[in-house]
């Protein structure tokens, strides 16, 4: 299974995502995002900036739900596929941004 | 019904609604299994202007386990695509819709079919192949048996495919049997619970609550071959290889966002994400929607025949054979004393669970091993009964019938009621007696045995789809209350 890895998930900063019921458009997203971890393969182009894939289409939806606050439980869903990362970082943001 | 409606959930999502789920040696080319599923229930044939259709968002699958493990060896997949040719007007069709090509027809749909196999890679079988449009009346579908018959396609050698409307195939009193079961032809015997001025207490005809909806199938004949353990077509009753177990499956993805996003079908920006989940199965007629618990239903719905015995107990203790002794006070004395006693219903759970072994029935077999597992249970080697096939399939003397496999005119409610009352008891317990009435009790919708039509009211096709041309909407409105 593809594992979505940061840089990809840095690509698709414009997707809607769902926080807590709520769906909204982060514009934020991509300066929010800290330490992802994956399930898949490290990401050897982690560090990559917002910047250099903001260029890059969205191609398919991006749903992401934050499933628990405190393990910071994500689950991403795009095309077919879901996968869970762990971030309470990057859940605590997107709940900020939703509120 | 059969599965019509049949779990809390699921009855609101109709185009992913199992109803029927049909398997048999095709009569009329004996080397090719038939199956099919039927979905969106209970269609008034003159619902327009949005005549029904399949799902765009719902896999549709067909399932095949050929070795016994409750688990699918071979899929076929069937997935829809809607379109809107002429998006100026509101209407299905601009003029007489004589061939699937025809620009009148504004409304249509195309689906793919594709061939998954255990260890292999996933088969496109077809993709492109159109669904007929719905039939709507002498102006518009002046044609339409025609229509259908184009509809029907090869999409490989031996193997072809149809998918749309059709008339309902399954015959029920609805009516009657969600009445605190009632059965018209014995309601004179019903407790009525003490209420007077029903209307009831006399011996009634029964009424074919389907008699004029239509359903929507999805059909493929597929060579015998294609579908057993190692590729052969048996030929003996009893090889390892003889029998197949059958079940439908609709699935959705996770997540579905409404609105606002530029994906989604004809410009409605619904966007569905993340793998397909299961909210819809079928196997055996009746199963979930008469032994499971209400509570259960759309669980039931989401989980893999592998998982079934986790509701092995509502099959070997079916709460409908404690209620008929109950709701019929005298006439089921002998049900009753076993129900009491509390002895699971050993012959219930091989016919749906896991099929009948060899030595029960002389000369029969679909047993698929000690996995339970809800499917229809095809033993491919026995062939199609071509002279005076029963409705009653194999407790009827017809072997090529319910629950073997299923054809399109078995009577599958009076099969169950009577094996729920106790008619097949006998096979795995000899000196169990049936009360009487287990062997003649039904819903009163044939004439006999050799009734092949519900009384005139069905008119099945002697081949490829089998089931009927689909009602005219304007031939048979929807009735009034």
């Amino acid at each position: 299974m593809h594992g979505f890895s940061r840089r990809w998930f840095l690509k698709t900063g414009s997707a809607a995502v769902v926080a807590a019921g709520a769906i909204s458009t982060l514009p934020g997203l991509p300066s929010a995002v800290g330490a992802l971890e994956t399930q898949g393969p490290a990401d050897a182009e982690a560090t990559l900036s917002a910047e250099a894939d903001a260029s890059s289409a969205l191609e398919e939806p991006l749903v992401a739900h934050v499933r628990d606050l405190s393990t910071g439980e994500i689950g991403l869903f795009s095309g077919t596929r879901e996968i869970t990362i762990l971030d309470p970082q990057l859940a605590a943001r997107l709940l900020r941004a939703a509120r | 019904m059969s599965s019509h409606r049949e779990a809390p959930e699921i009855s609101k999502d109709p185009v992913a609604d199992s109803t029927d789920l049909y398997a048999f040696v095709s009569p009329d080319a004996p080397d090719t299994v038939t199956l099919i599923a039927n979905y969106v229930p209970l269609q008034a044939p003159d619902g327009g202007p949005n005549f029904y259709e399949f799902g765009v968002d719902v896999l549709y699958e067909i399932n095949i386990d050929n070795d016994g493990d409750g688990v699918a060896d071979v899929v076929y997949q069937f997935r829809f695509t809607s379109e809107t040719t002429n998006r100026t007007t509101f209407l299905y069709n601009t003029g007489p819709i004589l061939s699937l090509t025809d620009t009148t027809w504004n409304r249509r749909q195309t689906y793919t079919v594709t061939r998954w196999e255990e260890g292999r890679s996933p088969t496109v079988l077809a993709s492109g192949v159109p669904c007929p449009p719905c039939n709507i009346g002498p102006l518009s579908t002046p044609q339409y048996p025609q229509l259908a018959a184009d509809a029907v396609v090869t999409v490989a050698p031996g193997t072809k495919v149809f998918a749309g409307q059709r008339a309902e195939g399954f015959y029920v009193d609805l009516g009657a049997i969600f009445d605190l079961g009632d059965l018209r032809p014995f309601e004179q015997d019903h407790t009525t619970f003490g209420l007077s001025n029903t209307g009831l207490g006399q011996m009634a005809a029964g009424v074919n609550s389907t008699a004029g909806v239509n359903v929507h199938s999805i059909a493929i004949q597929v060579p015998i071959a294609d579908l057993t353990h190692g590729g052969t077509t048996p030929t003996s009753v009893t090889a390892t290889n003889a029998v197949l177990g059958i079940w439908t499956t609709a699935s959705r993805q996770k997540v579905c966002v409404r609105g606002g996003a530029p994906w989604g079908e004809s410009g409605t920006g619904t966007v569905a994400a993340g793998p397909f989940v299961q909210v819809s199965r079928l196997g055996n007629p009746l199963v979930n929607e008469v032994l499971i618990p209400l509570a259960a239903k759309d669980h039931w719905n989401s989980e893999p025949p592998s998982g079934d015995s986790q509701f092995a107990s509502y099959v070997a203790h079916p709460e409908l054979a404690g209620l008929l002794p109950v709701l019929y006070p005298g006439v089921f004395p002998n049900l009753a004393a076993f129900d009491a006693a509390g002895a699971p219903r050993s012959d219930l759970v091989a016919i749906l669970l896991t099929g009948i072994p060899s030595g029960v029935v002389p000369g029969f077999q679909n047993y698929t091993g000690a996995t339970q597992a809800d499917m229809l249970r095809l033993n491919v080697a026995i062939p199609p009964t071509t002279t005076t096939p029963s409705n009653l399939g194999l407790i009827g003397g017809d072997p090529a019938g319910y629950p073997n496999g299923r054809r399109v005119f078995d009577d599958v409610t009076t099969i169950e009621i009577r094996a729920v009352a106790g008619a097949t008891l006998p096979l795995v317990d000899p000196s169990y007696t049936p009360d009487g009435a287990a062997g003649v009790v039904s819903m009163g919708l044939t004439s006999g045995p050799t009734d092949l039509t519900a009384m005139g009211t069905e008119k099945y096709l002697p081949d490829f789809p089998y089931l009927g041309v689909p009602h005219s909407g304007f031939k048979f409105p929807s009735k009034s209350a």
